[in-house]
């Protein structure tokens, strides 16, 4: 243990050594032999020093200035894009087209009701509603248009952790700390139409399978459950994960699986067979989100591999994780391998949707900014400081140009996109 | 039997139960939440909440704080006994109590933290601790005041070899050279103000952050310049 004084920087004992022995090196290599002794002697540091420490202070010393450089001069060329995107104004929706829509500061909406906070936030299929899930364990919707506030589902007794609708937008379903799944009527009744019990501790994610007959979850007791719609039945459980399961996504042909949990990895998982097809390993904390990429994407991953899609490219499907570590992985499935990593953010990762135009994937973390990521150069394009406290979600309307957050500080935003 | 490593449920002398219900808010944080750090004890950790200095720096390390104001040693260890510690994997742990333990010698209170150091250690074994002096208290040299030297005296001797535990000193820091505390530093002369705050915990955040594996990233980016 090392007693520490306030007011200075503090070391790690092992940044202590490495200092230490960085200077006992600079000093030999000078030959200020007394002063090297001298330290040896009050660092209680005998022998020689190893090789690995040669010339490491000169080095810190000098890259120290120069990574000061690297980020002024970043700091400079975004300051010089904003002070443009204010001199002539943001972009015209009218003159770019859509699948170049990206959301622009500041929000249109900011929608305020929700007593905890806000875990997520989705659009209705069909009609100008947006619907947010939150700690408080309501569900709320809302028309993102006027930014006007609907309805309350009330139901669940513990936070909700995730929703989804059924292609229809008839049927919506929740999961919950409460252990159950509830399916309500989206069309006229607004009512809990039926309650699934059977996870054995909180359901964190949940999704409709093509069709809409069958529900998939996935749980912190480690299993992925599917159920039937009709009955409320679980029909299924998928068993492989270590740890928690947080989230689970059905693939955009059907047939499989995509989860990611506190144990690091992405599973994908052959539904007919009830199997694990491909086992994905990288990410060095829990991965808290994953998305199947839409075919529009194909070329802008490739690209971004560095393959020519034509030759020998990837066929896919790609999906892509967020984690705790701060990364964001692109994974091809049928090479079960990772083809690039992008970084930026500064904290955890807790939302990733892809744009609908297929160039783009658009992320929301607890740095609490929404970042808009360039699939084809790898490239954090742009940054937006969306919420006061974590951002945790994020979706992007499939044919408008609206995108949605929503935040520890418990309010939803509305970003108009250009 | 030295009264401060007996795990005890405090009195409750003003009649509203507080203590006890913060401690059941803390149990069902520790279960749904999953922190990265915890700080755990009394006022001067408890008030961190309400200092700009806990949303700029703590808040974004997932950090939960289970500080009850006017907790002493007994309480702390009955509270990490009784289901703060469980259901969470903290990377690491900041603890201050044992201001509160009037009537107590320096010996026993000093007794009081290690046990609770051990207890934490047995529940959270990878967890890395930081422990911060007591801090000094009223505005003139008073004998609480020495006191708590004399229990921080104390723990420096006895920590000294136990693994993946760091003390932060605050004491000298904060006293003028005529012995004084400043009011700018203390209004009441117990609890730290906004300004103090940042002097003693800003060592903390930095400290937090190399062993959260900050460190690592920041040397990763000075190797990509070179």
């Amino acid at each position: 243990m090392h007693v520490k004084e306030i007011m200075k920087m503090v070391l790690s004992q092992r940044q202590r050594e490495e200092l230490n022995k960085a200077i006992a090196d600079y000093l030999s290599s000078n030959s200020y032999h007394n002063a090297l002794e001298g330290l040896k002697k009050d660092a209680d540091m005998p022998g020689e020093v190893e090789n690995k420490y040669g010339g490491l202070l000169e080095k810190k010393w000098t890259s120290v200035i120069r990574l000061q450089k690297k980020v002024v001069s970043e700091l400079e060329s975004k300051l010089s894009e904003y002070e443009k995107e204010i001199n002539s104004g943001a972009p015209k929706r009218a003159l770019r087209s859509p699948s170049d829509w990206i959301p622009r500061a500041p929000e249109t909406h900011c929608l305020t009701g929700h007593r905890e906070t806000v875990i997520k936030v989705i659009f209705h299929p069909v009609f100008n509603i947006l619907v947010s899930a939150s700690e408080d364990a309501t569900i709320k919707s809302w028309d993102y248009e006027t930014g006007e506030y609907e309805r309350t589902l009330k139901g669940h007794t513990e936070a909700i952790q995730d929703i989804a609708f059924d292609e229809s937008g008839k049927l919506l379903v929740s999961c919950s700390a409460d252990m159950t799944i509830k399916l309500w009527d989206f069309s006229q009744t607004y009512e809990c139409i039926r309650s699934m019990h059977g996870h054995e501790h909180s359901v964190s994610g949940v999704c409709f399978l093509k069709g809409g007959d069958f529900i998939v979850s996935s749980s912190r007791d480690k299993t992925i459950k599917m159920w039937e719609v009709n009955t409320g039945y679980c029909v299924k459980t998928f068993t492989g994960h270590r740890e928690w399961v947080r989230k689970v996504k059905v693939s955009p042909c059907g047939q499989f699986l995509a989860s990611c949990s506190n144990d690091h990895t992405v599973k994908v998982w052959i539904i007919s067979a009830t199997q694990c097809k491909a086992d994905l390993r990288g990410h060095e904390h829990v991965v808290e989100c994953i998305a199947w990429a839409p075919a529009a994407s194909s070329s802008a991953i490739n690209e971004g591999a560095g393959v020519d899609q034509k030759k020998n490219g990837y066929e896919g499907p790609f999906i892509i994780s967020g984690s705790r570590d701060k990364s964001i992985k692109m994974w091809d499935v049928a090479s079960r391998s990772c083809l690039f990593t992008m970084i930026g953010h500064d904290n955890w990762v807790r939302g990733l949707v892809f744009h609908p135009g297929g160039k783009y994937v658009i992320s929301a973390s607890d740095d609490k900014t929404l970042r808009i990521w360039d699939l084809a150069n790898k490239r954090n394009m742009k940054t937006l400081l969306a919420h006061g406290h974590f951002c945790t979600t994020v979706d992007f309307h499939r044919s408008q140009p609206f995108v949605i957050t929503g935040s520890v500080d418990k309010t939803i935003k509305v970003w108009d996109c250009r | 039997m030295n009264p401060c490593i007996i795990p005890k449920i405090p009195i409750d002398i003003q009649g509203d139960n507080r203590w006890m219900s913060q401690h059941e808010r803390h149990v069902s944080e520790a279960k749904e939440r999953e922190p990265d750090v915890i700080m755990i004890g009394d006022s001067i950790i408890q008030k961190l909440q309400s200092s700009p200095i806990w949303n700029d720096l703590f808040e974004p390390l997932h950090c939960l704080n289970f500080g009850i104001s006017g907790d002493i040693t007994q309480g702390v260890l009955w509270r990490i006994q009784n289901g703060i510690l469980d259901n969470i994997k903290p990377k690491a742990c900041v603890l201050h109590v044992g201001t509160n333990n009037f009537g107590n010698t320096p010996e026993e209170i000093s007794e009081g933290i290690l046990t609770i150091i051990k207890e934490i250690k047995s529940k959270l074994p990878e967890c890395y601790i930081i422990l911060l002096d007591l801090l000094p208290r009223g505005a003139r040299p008073n004998p609480l005041r020495v006191r708590n030297s004399k229990v921080n005296e104390i723990i420096h001797e006895k920590v000294k070899s136990i693994s993946r535990l760091e003390v932060i000193t605050v004491n000298t820091g904060l006293l003028q050279s005529d012995d004084t505390l400043s009011a700018q530093d203390m209004l009441d002369y117990l609890h730290p103000t906004d300004t103090c705050y940042r002097k003693i915990f800003e060592p903390v955040h930095e400290l937090l952050l190399q062993i959260l594996g900050e460190a690592k990233d920041l040397d990763k980016e000075l190797v990509g310049t070179q």
